[in-house]
């Protein structure tokens, strides 16, 4: 069988989004156990496929993930806790029986010794418990917080994006310099703002900064330099309306007027 | 939270095999959005697709054991229970009964006019890839993938020969491709 032909028929992208029947899905495994490239080309496809995904996310609301958790965190905790006061209470209603009065005084005497050290125990259980939950509320909080914050970030950048029903994007890809980088650029076709997430560009020198052009008719025009941070997952850029291709290069700190450094992304539109 | 922490998919994978609260929230933030962006490009009802969502957790969690990386990617196995749950969704009784024509659609105008099962149609995820296929490999991909028909049925109900579906599905697959990438 031609490798290539057999790469190019559909089969990879039949295989990864589920559609391939058993006969199919065995001889997909066979082939990509004896042939790298067939491999290659899966997990080229299943990336491009988890780049997509995340371009065309929809974020869940903040209740969700409680929610979720509680699912598969199921509260079990407070099964020791209510087990005592269900066993002094049985030894109590037993004095019910028809019993003389010299043993009904002992019985009260055993049952209250029962019921002192079951409250002992009890109050010693709760101490604990409440320290514990304590502690565990104020871990939350902590953790609530710093959530919060994070989400306020993504919520910021992502209405950035998703609010905007005329948002077109451009994936550059990297080259030969940096072929794992990749950037995405997005631009507003009525305001004419421009974005960039640069998600994955290697951290260049510290004389040196990223600058992202606009090609129009072959000139690359200057949209700006930026810098890589973490937090910020998406950069403003200065516009740039009918642009045919965008590209990143490494320039000396403060940037160049024409691009000199080495080109690390390019996309066409 | 350690915003900071990656893992690769083999580290996450044996964490998730730990069940512990971490692996669930580093799951939860990295995953969560693109997941809900699969099961909403196939259920319309944004509280259906959030229920269909906590399936897809609950089903990640529990079969985690199941997941096999010779196989694929964690992300793409992850996608397909999405997918999966999603489409047992529409297809269940309840979901069902809201729907008046249960027909498989036979022509592309009746599935955009399908109320409830094809929401707002082109702007989500892959569908929206889908939107720039040919209207007749455009029908098979949206039966196909977005409404888990097999290829017989599909053959069946638009009477159109078995070799052909597959032939077209192949090759608006192949289509896709050059698309997303």
């Amino acid at each position: 069988m031609n490798v290539q032909a057999y790469i190019l028929s559909g089969i990879v992208e039949s295989y990864v989004l589920g559609l391939a029947s058993a006969e199919e899905q065995a001889e997909f495994e066979h082939m990509a156990s004896r042939h790298p490239e067939v491999l290659q080309a899966r997990l080229a496809f299943e990336i491009a496929l988890e780049q997509q995904s995340k371009t065309h996310a929809i974020l869940p609301p903040e209740s969700l993930r409680e929610e979720i958790r509680l699912r598969l965190f199921p509260a079990g905790q407070s099964g020791a806790i209510t087990t005592q006061p269900a066993t002094i209470k049985d030894l109590g209603d037993s004095h019910s029986a028809p019993v003389r009065r010299m043993n009904f005084w002992k019985y009260v005497a055993a049952a209250s010794v029962v019921l002192l050290i079951g409250s002992v125990i009890w109050n010693i259980t709760m101490i604990t418990t409440t320290r514990d939950l304590g502690n565990e509320i104020k871990n939350r909080d902590l953790r609530i917080t710093a959530i919060k914050q994070e989400l306020d970030t993504t919520i910021k950048n992502l209405a950035l994006v998703t609010n905007r029903p005329d948002l077109r994007m451009a994936v550059m890809k990297g080259l030969e310099i940096a072929p794992t980088a990749f950037a995405t650029v997005y631009w507003d076709t009525t305001s004419h703002d421009v974005y960039l997430a640069a998600q994955n560009l290697p951290v260049p020198a510290s004389d040196k900064q990223y600058q992202l052009w606009a090609i129009f008719k072959g000139k690359p025009v200057d949209l700006g330099v930026f810098d890589l941070k973490q937090d910020k997952l998406l950069i403003r850029a200065k516009n740039a309306q009918g642009a045919e291709a965008f590209a990143i290069t490494l320039e000396k700190k403060g940037g160049s007027s024409q691009p000199k450094g080495a080109m690390y992304v390019m996309g066409k539109l | 939270m350690n915003p900071g922490i990656t893992y690769s998919e083999p580290e996450l994978v044996a964490l998730l095999r730990q069940r512990t609260d971490q692996s669930f929230s580093y799951l939860y933030e990295n995953y969560s959005a693109a997941l809900l962006g699969v099961v909403g490009a196939i259920v319309s009802d944004q509280e259906t697709a959030r229920d269909v969502l906590q399936e897809v957790f609950v089903n990640i969690w529990r079969r985690i054991e199941s997941y096999d990386p010779a196989k694929g990617r964690l992300f793409t196995w992850m996608l397909n229970i999405a997918r999966n749950a999603a489409i047992d969704k529409i297809r269940s009784r309840g979901y069902q009964d809201s729907l008046k024509n249960k027909a498989i659609p036979d022509n592309n105008d009746s599935i955009n006019g399908e109320l409830g099962v094809m929401p707002r149609v082109d702007d989500v995820g892959l569908r929206k890839v889908l939107s720039t296929l040919k209207e007749d490999h455009r029908v098979l991909i949206e039966l196909s993938y977005f409404q888990g028909y097999t290829q017989d049925e599909i053959s069946r109900q638009l009477d159109i020969p078995l070799g052909t579906v597959k032939t077209r599905i192949r090759s608006a697959l192949t289509h896709l491709r050059t698309l997303i990438k």
